[in-house]
């Protein structure tokens, strides 16, 4: 157990990341501000402010990005610079790589908790319920680091892994018609109702904060299938490329 | 030059008849190691006794790194074996690896960490805990001379103080065997004097030490035992005296001349005894056998052709011992470290 002991160091290490920091937290304070005073008071056709949707949206957009740090560190502790040393150390390493895992989502998590406290405080945006909005957000950030890593292990270049995380997370977001509207396609509308993870996460919310506990709840369980196969996927290509 | 050797014979002799019956730490028999097209380690035997700083000596790219990953299990190797602690089966389990320490080439501390939370970090992995974990880190920090330094981050340290803090990471769990790799590439004289010195410390508290390095000079002033490697290959083992004494056989002779380009090089080659001849810049350089009475035949083929602005003969080095065995430099174009 002396590997999720570790957790303690590498939290340590993301909290003193100031980039990503930036990115995940500064970055999304500054649009969700802006986006907050252009919308204002607007109700949106189905009766909620549409502050509130695209504030959510944004909010649980930015947890798509969330595993970035986690796919970092897990390739520079075990693929790269620090492969020799880690892998000289008494310890199993897939149980290290798996608690800098456990470490990126409580980052991730943390980072959503401050947005969804900034938005709640300052703009008076309705989460419907806090637990609930918890509960996505940690469903979404497990989903990144597990999709990352998955990325991570399944192609040689760590770049071109970087590249496809960020290709996920634009592309669930351009799906979601979040920047402009997609087509009226069937393809894209199934995706969007069964597979997008941002699309899940904001109806489980949206759901739950209209009073729909039953279709909130199913619209987890989606997301969590979603999880399930990833992490199946996780373990698969981790086993070929872990050292 | 002669002055250096002879200090180093007084100290290697000692430390010899302290060697005698020591047990073996590690054995490595008949490594091989392929990448693709390429051999990085040919047939490599080598063994570690107890207390002793084995010095491996090689140029870029011999193979040393190598060798420690598959001493480490960090790679998996094509061919051979492996023996740690006298140990025969599993080699690469977590008692063996708690009682071994690596510090390697490239320096891997957590930037983001402080001094102290990198040892803590380390200390931890390794066992440690409470108050013993807390006093050793203490104690590693000052050992390498880092104590002031304890809260900085690493990213504001200088090479030397990295290259140090590189090092105690490896410390805090006090290994029997400690792995050190190139550990003062790229530093100011101070910081790997005070590199030395810790090497020196740490043999003397009975730490076994295994030092690769391509500078002769750090080997020289440390290892009490010298493996020398060449293109995957041990080209030779021994103590630096050993080494030296297996090619006194041989002299050294440095010519300054006006003009390198008229200088008949076959000719100077073709004399009796002569084993190698080079020119570096406007000195010849001429190695033969010791006593074959060269220097006279040698200094009059290059006066016929060309005026005589120098002339100096020298006892051999390590360095020199690399140029016989191996035909070339052990440091192309590089800068002397000291
Ligand atoms: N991961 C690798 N892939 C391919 N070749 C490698 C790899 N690691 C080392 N080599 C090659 O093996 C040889 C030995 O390298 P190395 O052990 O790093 O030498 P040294 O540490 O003595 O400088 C070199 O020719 C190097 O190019
Ligand atoms: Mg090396």
């Amino acid at each position: 157990m002396r590997e999720l002991a570790t957790i303690r160091f590498i939290g340590i290490r993301m909290s003193r990341d100031f980039i990503t920091m930036l990115l995940l937290l500064v970055v999304p304070i500054i649009l969700i501000t802006v986006f907050s005073i252009i919308l204002g008071e607007v109700e949106g056709h189905t009766g909620t402010p549409i502050r509130d949707e695209t504030v959510v949206l944004l909010v649980l957009g930015f947890q798509l990005f969330g595993g970035a740090i986690t796919m970092n560190y897990v390739h520079q502790d075990l693929f790269a610079e620090r492969k020799d040393r880690l892998l000289s150390l008494p310890m199993n390493t897939r149980l290290y790589g798996f608690t800098i895992m456990l470490a990126g989502i409580v980052y991730s998590i943390v980072l959503g908790m401050i947005l969804i406290a900034y938005t709640t405080i300052v703009f008076d945006v309705n989460w419907g319920n806090f637990i609930w909005a918890l509960l996505v957000i940690t469903l979404m950030s497990s989903l990144s680091s597990i999709v990352c890593l998955v990325f991570t292990f399944s192609v040689k270049n760590f770049k071109i892994a970087e590249r496809l995380s960020e290709v996920y997370g634009v592309g669930m977001i351009l799906l979601a018609g979040m920047f402009f509207p997609m087509p009226d396609n069937a393809l894209i509308n199934t995706f969007n109702d069964y597979v997008n993870p941002l699309m899940l996460a904001y109806s489980s919310i949206d759901q739950v904060r209209d009073g729909g506990l039953s279709d909130g709840f199913l619209y987890a369980v989606l997301l969590s299938v979603i999880i399930i196969i990833a992490f199946g996927l996780l373990l698969l290509t981790g086993r070929r490329r872990m050292p | 030059m002669s002055l250096l050797i002879d200090a180093r014979t007084l100290h290697t002799k000692g430390n010899l008849i302290g060697m005698v019956k020591r047990m073996t730490i590690a054995s490595i028999k008949g490594i091989v190691k392929r990448y693709k097209d390429q051999i990085a380690l040919d047939y490599v035997d080598l063994d570690i006794h107890e207390g002793e700083v084995l010095g491996l000596l090689g140029p870029n790219g011999a193979g040393k790194t190598t060798l420690i990953q598959c001493l480490m299990g960090i790679i998996p190797f094509d061919k051979g074996a492996i023996h740690l602690f006298g140990e025969e089966g599993a080699v690469f389990n977590h008692v063996n690896k708690k009682k071994m320490g690596l510090v390697t080439q490239e320096i891997t501390v957590f930037e983001e960490l402080t001094a102290k939370e990198n040892l803590e970090f380390f200390a931890g992995v390794y066992g440690l805990k409470g108050e013993e974990k807390k006093q050793r880190v203490k104690e590693a920090l000052e050992f390498v001379g880092l104590s002031s330094k304890a809260k900085q981050s690493p990213n504001k340290f200088s090479g030397g103080m990295k290259r140090r803090l590189n090092i105690a990471c490896a410390l805090t769990h006090r290994p029997k065997l400690l792995i050190m790799d190139e550990p003062t590439v790229g530093i100011d004289p101070q910081s790997r004097n005070h590199i030395l010195d810790a090497v020196r410390k740490l043999k003397e508290q009975g730490t076994t030490i295994l030092y690769t390095t391509h500078y002769m000079e750090e080997v020289q002033s440390i290892a009490t035992r010298v493996v020398i490697v060449d293109q995957g290959q041990v080209i030779s083992e021994g103590t630096v005296d050993e080494l030296i004494k297996n090619i006194q056989h041989e002299e050294k002779i440095f010519i300054d001349v006006n003009d390198v380009s008229t200088i008949p090089i076959e000719r100077l080659q073709g004399l009796e005894g002569v084993k190698q001849v080079q020119v570096s810049g406007s000195v010849v350089q001429i190695i033969s056998n010791a006593g074959a009475g060269n220097l006279d035949r040698a200094l009059s083929i290059v006066k016929e052709t060309s005026g005589v602005v120098g002339i100096q003969a020298e006892k051999p080095n390590l360095e020199d011992v690399f140029l016989t065995l191996t035909g070339k430099q052990l440091r192309d174009g590089e800068d002397d470290p000291s």
